[in-house]
């Protein structure tokens, strides 16, 4: 029992450390945390004139506006962790330090769903006051809806960040496994979002709220089994 | 083990054999004995092609799920060889699908593409497993085969979604089963036959391809550690 405490505690100790870590160096690279806000922020606004100025269903835009422009930054942020790590010989020194991989993996997703949490708390009111739609009642269930589809979305997208860490125009390759294969989770929170400022509630688009913590299971669950593996090729 | 078994290259040749047959029997099936049907004519005839092709690229990327697991357990290369294999045919076999499923469309929905679960789950899947191709083909040296293997372990949560996805979302226009009888059924259990022999005969030879590269790789190897 008392092995067992001692490996819970090592792991959550290296989740918390590999966090710290990844947080530092985004704190530290300001200017590109800039840039990612300001990149958020213009694909709001690109969307917003497309579909305006008359809005057809603003609940809706705003919605898919919101999801999208996340998304689209959230891979930047993704690929930018990986170039700060490789860059400060982080990711050398994690795997030789014999830690469990999964753990790193935790720690990782960790930080990845703090940055698209800052994220979020930035485009939110902007897509908000762009499209007129929301009201503060709602925004304790719209936090839970992103919740939901930030820890899936850091989850996939730090697996799969690891998988294309050696790859020429990672972006790109990111785009194309990550967007496909979060089609369900993207779907979910546009529906959920839409329902809640249109209707207040989310009871017509409850089953949405399953099929994104299956998506967010799935992910911990491959991650879980095969971060080691990936961890193991890196070598 | 650094080349194929010589059971492995005589069944090749058999099985080519024998596809060639096949697909012309149900050439000839489809063409001579299938009747026309009487609402969609012709195009009908594409359902041939189309059914046994999407099967083909389901058993296809299960074999590289399967493959993928098996070379992470046992680290032998020719788990890697399967795997790349199936994966490759089962593109070749999703592009038949995508582009005989526009035309069969057409006629019967009177559009090339709708946004209709079947349709969108399976062009979700064909990029999906693009990308297993484009990362197999960038990451080179020792890590390739361990990453292939994770991505084809990975991108298998998609097959359960398309096969299910007519029953778990409302408005689909493809049939839940395929339901024929007489002739059609026939000429459809004989095409399903032709393509999956054809599709094993691919598969043999595009596995001797990959045995072809690993003695090669192997030869190069022993040169440069002499």
């Amino acid at each position: 029992m008392r092995a067992r405490e001692r490996r819970d505690r090592a792991f959550a100790v290296t989740a918390l450390r590999v966090l710290s870590k990844d947080l530092k160096l985004h704190a530290r690279d300001a200017r590109f945390l800039a840039t990612l806000a300001l990149f958020s922020l213009s694909l709001v606004l690109i969307l917003s004139v497309a579909f305006g100025p008359l809005f057809h269903d603003p609940a809706r835009e705003a919605a898919a506006t919101l999801w999208a422009a996340l998304f689209f930054a959230g891979v930047l942020g993704l690929t930018r962790a990986l170039d700060l790590e490789s860059e400060s010989g982080g990711g050398e020194a994690l795997r030789l330090t014999g830690a469990d991989p999964f753990s790193i993996y935790v720690g990782k997703t960790a930080a990845n769903v703090l940055l698209m949490a800052v994220l979020f708390a930035l485009v939110l009111p902007c897509s908000a006051v762009f499209f007129d739609v929301g009201n503060l009642a709602v925004l304790p269930a719209v936090a839970g809806v992103a919740a939901l589809a930030l820890i899936g979305y850091a989850a996939w997208g730090t697996l799969f960040a690891a998988l294309a860490r050696g790859v020429k125009a990672r972006e790109l390759l990111l785009s194309i496994l990550l967007f496909p294969t979060l089609i369900p989770l993207w779907i979910g929170a546009v529906k959920l979002t839409r329902s809640l400022w249109a209707e207040g509630s989310i009871d017509a688009v409850r089953d949405w709220v399953k099929i994104m913590i299956v998506v967010d299971v799935l992910g911990v669950a491959l991650a879980a089994w095969l971060y080691e593996a990936i961890q193991e090729a890196e070598e | 083990m650094d080349a194929m078994p010589a059971w492995l290259s005589r069944a090749r040749a058999a099985l080519w054999a024998a596809a060639l047959i096949l697909l012309a029997a149900s050439l000839a099936a489809v063409v001579g004995r299938a009747p026309v049907e009487a609402q969609m004519g012709i195009v009908q005839k594409i359902v041939y092609i189309h059914v046994p092709s999407a099967i083909a690229t389901l058993i296809a990327f299960g074999l590289t799920f399967a493959a993928s697991i098996a070379y992470l357990a046992t680290r032998g290369w020719i788990w890697d060889a399967v795997a790349a294999s199936a994966c490759e045919l089962g593109m070749v076999f999703a592009t038949i699908v995508l582009v005989s499923g526009p035309l069969w469309a057409r006629s019967a929905w009177n559009t090339w593409w709708t946004w209709e679960p079947r349709l969108t789950t399976f062009l979700v899947m064909w990029i999906l497993y693009g990308g297993y191709h484009v990362v197999r083909a960038s990451v080179s040296g020792g890590s390739k085969r361990t990453i292939s293997a994770v991505l084809g372990i990975v991108l298998f949560v998609n097959l359960p979604i398309v096969w299910k996805s007519v029953a778990w979302w409302r408005g689909s226009l493809h049939p839940r089963s395929v339901t024929m009888t007489g002739e059609m059924r026939q000429t459809l259990l004989l095409s399903m036959a032709a393509w999956l022999v054809f599709f094993a005969a691919a598969f043999l030879e595009r596995l001797r391809l990959e045995a072809l590269r690993n003695a090669t790789a192997s030869v190069d190897r022993g040169e440069a550690a002499r």
